[in-house]
């Protein structure tokens, strides 16, 4: 029974709402970037019907194969619903509008012989954000919920098993063998395929290469730990990863900048409105001071955060 | 803050966990069995096979003759071609049995050229290194298929 209920409460811990709703903010706006660039080719993509080849996803929902107007209204669609969504207004209804449509967008990006992996954790998290509803007084929230805490329990599982399972998937390609994949030639391939990044440096250094993929390879296949790490010690996986993903940037000119986004599922982002305000109330009282011409108590950290 | 807790019934949390249990195995039995066609439960695939150390890695582009006698490179961008290079890629063996597949380059590149003269014919090529023990070696030009535009 102890058991039962520590699973159950690994994934639905019980953490303040307002972490949500920020994370609403910062993952709806970042789709309206999303769409801009990176899978920002569904639009052009259906002027070339005799190039699409429908993923399973969209022959089971007997989707309408994609053309310009189609197109053109998922993007209207989006870019309206991230803005209401964002705002925390209407969550379950702009939200699920927006988890629907851009899956949708995603989907038609990937049905023309190349799937990106790296919006595994984005798509996550629209399906999973609404279901915590509406969240009274939004980033000033003082609520804490289960519903919550599952919504980031899941971003959080799917950020780490985008690297967990491109590991699983390595072992996979290479024979079911834990050694192929790391002392292969991939990232010469790579660095020869996009031959723009810092990666140019590196091509007369195989070994070098063969070091840096073990070491990517080892990351990915014990990525599960980060689940259960907390503190400083989850700073610092997060620090690393965030260093990882600059790295491949700089060498290879490949971001996972919507994989990247999520891990902000694991940060206290509850604490970034209290701080905002006592920042602005600071401001006010200086402007303050400086009209009335004469000097007022200056207030310490705490005092406009009334929640503490 | 945060003190005030929101109540949650046995079945809201049932659903819950059901419902990620039900994500997390579909998302083993995609990277362990299934294709990318089962996106987005698919396995990652970018970057995951294992390319032998005397392996040859391939460059494809698309090469385009004008009417004033220029052959150039018509960049495989979504800006410039209205498709990119690996969606290209994709469908090689299609394009060279069927080369007039390449209309789609042909005519993105033409949509956002109108200035240059006209576009006579289009090449699908290949830019072919081989590595020899792990280190970059020689590389050839193939040429895969190539269309010549109606006029």
């Amino acid at each position: 029974m102890r058991t039962l209920r520590s699973v159950v409460s690994w994934f639905t811990p019980v953490i303040p709402e307002s972490r949500v709703a920020v994370l609403r903010t910062v993952l709806y706006l970042f789709v309206i970037i999303d769409i801009h660039l990176f899978v920002r080719d569904p639009i052009p993509l259906s002027r070339h019907p005799e190039l699409y080849q429908p993923l399973l996803l969209e022959r089971l929902l007997r989707l309408p194969p994609p053309s310009v107007p189609l197109t053109v209204t998922l993007y209207l669609i989006l870019m309206v619903g991230c803005l209401v969504a964002a705002a925390n207004v209407l969550p379950r209804l702009a939200g699920g509008v927006v988890a629907a449509a851009f899956t949708w967008w995603t989907a038609i990006g990937m049905s023309y012989g190349k799937v990106d992996h790296d919006h595994l954790a984005l798509i996550v998290a629209l399906w999973v954000l609404p279901t915590v509803g509406v969240i009274a007084d939004r980033w000033r929230s003082m609520e804490r919920s289960a519903q919550a805490g599952w919504a980031l329990r899941c971003i959080q599982i799917s950020v780490i098993f985008t690297y967990f399972l491109s590991a699983l998937t390595k072992i996979r390609s290479g024979g079911w063998s834990v050694t192929s994949w790391p002392e292969s030639s991939i990232l010469l391939w790579a660095i020869v395929r996009r031959p723009h990044g810092l990666g140019q440096f590196l091509v007369p250094y195989p070994e070098l290469l063969h070091i840096m993929q073990w070491c990517s390879f080892t990351a990915e296949l014990t990525a599960v730990i980060v689940l259960w790490l907390r503190g400083r010690a989850l700073l610092a996986a997060a620090v690393f990863w965030m260093g990882f993903h600059v790295f491949t940037v700089a060498i290879l000119y490949i971001h996972f900048a919507p994989t990247a986004i999520c891990w902000l599922a694991f940060a206290p982002l509850e604490r970034l409105g209290p701080w905002l305000r006592r920042v602005k109330a600071r401001r006010r009282q200086r402007t303050g001071r400086r009209a009335a011409g004469h000097p007022v108590p200056v207030f310490r950290d705490h005092t406009v955060d009334s929640g503490g | 803050m945060g003190e005030r807790v929101r109540g949650i019934s046995v079945g809201s949390l049932a659903w819950r966990i059901a419902a990620t249990v039900l994500g997390i195995g579909l998302l083993l039995n995609g990277s362990l069995r299934m294709s990318d066609d089962v996106w987005p439960f698919g396995p990652m695939s970018q970057y995951a096979f294992s390319p032998r150390s005397d392996t040859i890695i391939v460059i494809t582009r698309v090469e385009g003759l004008l009417a004033d006698g220029r052959r150039l490179d018509l960049p495989l961008r979504v800006e410039t071609a209205g498709i990119s290079r690996a969606e290209i890629e994709a469908r090689i063996p299609e394009i060279t049995a069927n080369p007039s597949l390449l209309r789609s380059v042909a005519d993105g590149w033409r949509s956002r050229h109108a200035a240059e003269p006209a576009l006579l014919r289009v090449w699908l090529v290949q830019d072919q290194t081989r590595l020899v023990d792990g280190r970059i070696g020689p590389t050839r030009l193939v040429e895969l298929a190539s269309w010549e535009l109606p006029s």
